[in-house]
């Protein structure tokens, strides 16, 4: 096997091995998914049954809920290679670091990916909404900015492991680097949501794909040195 | 959610030699290089010396104890064999590779056992075993027959499909022996491997010494059990505070020190 197909074969086994773990402690990822709709359901009485008002809070709330689900998602997957001291484990397996990252990411993005579906049927649900053409946008749109995320996520999750203060460290850590993300992410909801009518949905989407690949290959290219010295 | 499999430890069994691989050699020299060569290897935590200048050559095929008090070393000395932490000063070799340079080629050649076991709790004991074939790069079919052979080896088949979490401590070390056996190392680094093992799991530590010297593969554990082990080793080191003490046996040598007097950090730490 080429040391391309070697490293993503070991991204691909991380991956399935944190999507298992996930799928048998589903207690966490329903807390999580219980968490981000009890968000999106406060905001919604806070806002009242205004409709238009609704419609226009809508794309933030979304990926405001998403933020805090993603965070304690990404949180989790590292948290299971600190029991038994697995981490020191992967690191010492001969395999390319960079595939240590992929799989995270993977298995993060997954794992946002179905959170934010779910989440996304919750606001059409509460919101009253009509996602119905805007549809592909949005899981486009949902798509590249959970994989932005996770590539983020990943890499200060891998960076906070070890911290006592973990819980505390990775948003600060995390919230500043994915503000561009949020920005582009919650206008190109809204664009799809409202129809583009000013035309920006593709702008927003160029900038969510840049983005994911500047973060990604410096999360690739970096992640490797958080395993050092464990 | 707990374990409610008894856990009937079998008959030990001879060692399957099929899961006992020889070495595969590096084919760059005439001689094969030592399995383990250091040169004042110290490292340093904050201003302590876990090691303080370890200068150590250690022959192919030898079973090699290192014993001593709690704080000589031992660890650390294993954890750089191991890559998992780099030296502070000096350098450490596996098969004529640096550990720091090259470490991405010595975890191709060793397998390290230490205090935690590194398994994954919500995963099966096949499942934990099956990760560790895909990490190692093993093709499907091997994956399988080993990790069978490997299980049947420890005598944990009957809990093979059980999930880690309710395991013993002792059935947790089992596991991670097979992990090992999966590896088909030429370098064993084994922290303390008799602790929390009843008996049965002792002998079976002892046996599968005995079978990686019978194929030729090196082996370096640490362990206070020193009469338990005492016929199982060709060679011991003896270290305290984080330096060489004594060396009896045979393959391997203790190395005159070179600059360790000579360097003050490592000289100021250790005292």
């Amino acid at each position: 096997m080429s040391s391309l197909g070697r490293t993503a074969a070991a991204a691909w086994a991380i991956a399935r091995k944190d999507a298992l773990a996930e799928l048998r402690g589903k207690h966490a990822a329903t807390s999580t998914l219980f968490f981000a709709a009890l968000v999106l359901l406060l905001f919604g009485f806070a806002l009242g049954p205004d409709s238009r008002k609704l419609a226009d809070a809508a794309p933030g709330l979304l990926w405001l809920a998403i933020v805090f689900a993603g965070l304690l998602t990404v949180a989790r997957l590292h948290a299971v290679e600190t029991d038994d001291d697995a981490l020191e484990q992967l690191a010492l397996y001969p395999v390319d670091r960079r595939a240590i990252y992929a799989g995270k990411v993977i298995s993060g993005l997954v794992a946002m990916l179905v959170l934010g579906m779910v989440l996304l049927g919750v606001v059409t649900i509460l919101y009253g909404m009509n996602l119905g053409p805007a549809l592909p946008a949005l899981l486009l749109t949902l798509l590249l900015g959970t994989l932005g995320f996770a590539a983020v996520g990943t890499f200060y999750a891998g960076v906070t492991v070890r911290m006592g203060a973990r819980e505390v460290m990775l948003p600060l850590l995390v919230l500043p680097i994915v503000a561009p993300l949020l920005l582009a992410a919650v206008k190109a909801t809204g664009a799809a949501l409202g129809g583009d009518p000013s035309g920006e949905l593709g702008a927003w989407l160029q900038l969510l794909v840049g983005f994911d690949i500047v973060m990604l290959v410096a999360g690739a290219g970096t992640y490797g040195f958080l395993l050092e010295d464990v | 959610m707990a374990c409610t499999h008894a856990f009937v430890p079998l008959e030990p069994s001879m060692p399957q030699t099929t899961i006992y691989r020889s070495p595969r050699s590096l084919g760059l020299q005439d001689s094969p290089p030592p399995a383990v060569e250091t040169a004042e290897l110290a490292r340093l935590f904050g201003r302590s010396a876990a090691l303080a200048g370890v200068s150590l050559r250690v022959e192919p095929a030898s079973v090699i104890a290192l014993v001593g008090p709690n704080g000589a070393g031992k660890t650390t000395l294993l954890r750089i064999l191991a890559t998992a932490i780099r030296p502070s000063f000096g350098s450490a070799k596996v098969d004529g590779l640096d550990v720091t340079r090259h470490a991405d080629l010595v975890r191709t050649r060793i397998a390290y056992l230490s205090h935690a076991t590194g398994l994954y709790d919500d995963l099966t004991a096949r499942e934990n075993l099956r990760f560790s074939a895909q990490l190692l790069g093993l093709a499907t079919a091997d994956a399988v027959q080993g990790i069978e052979a490997a299980l049947a080896e420890v005598l944990m088949t009957d809990a093979a499909d059980l999930r880690v979490r309710g395991f013993s401590a002792g059935m947790r070390k089992r596991i991670a022996l097979a992990r090992i056996l999966l590896a088909a190392p030429s370098l064993v680094l084994l922290d303390e491997p008799h602790a929390a093992l009843d008996a049965d799991g002792m002998a079976l530590v002892d046996r599968m010494l005995d079978a990686w010297r019978g194929v030729g593969v090196t082996v370096i554990l640490a362990s206070h059990a020193v009469e338990r082990i005492a016929h199982l080793v060709d060679g011991t080191v003896h270290l305290d505070g984080g330096l060489v003490a004594e060396v009896t046996g045979r393959g391997v040598a203790s190395l005159p020190p070179a600059i360790r007097d000579s360097t003050p950090a490592i000289a100021g730490a250790a005292r």
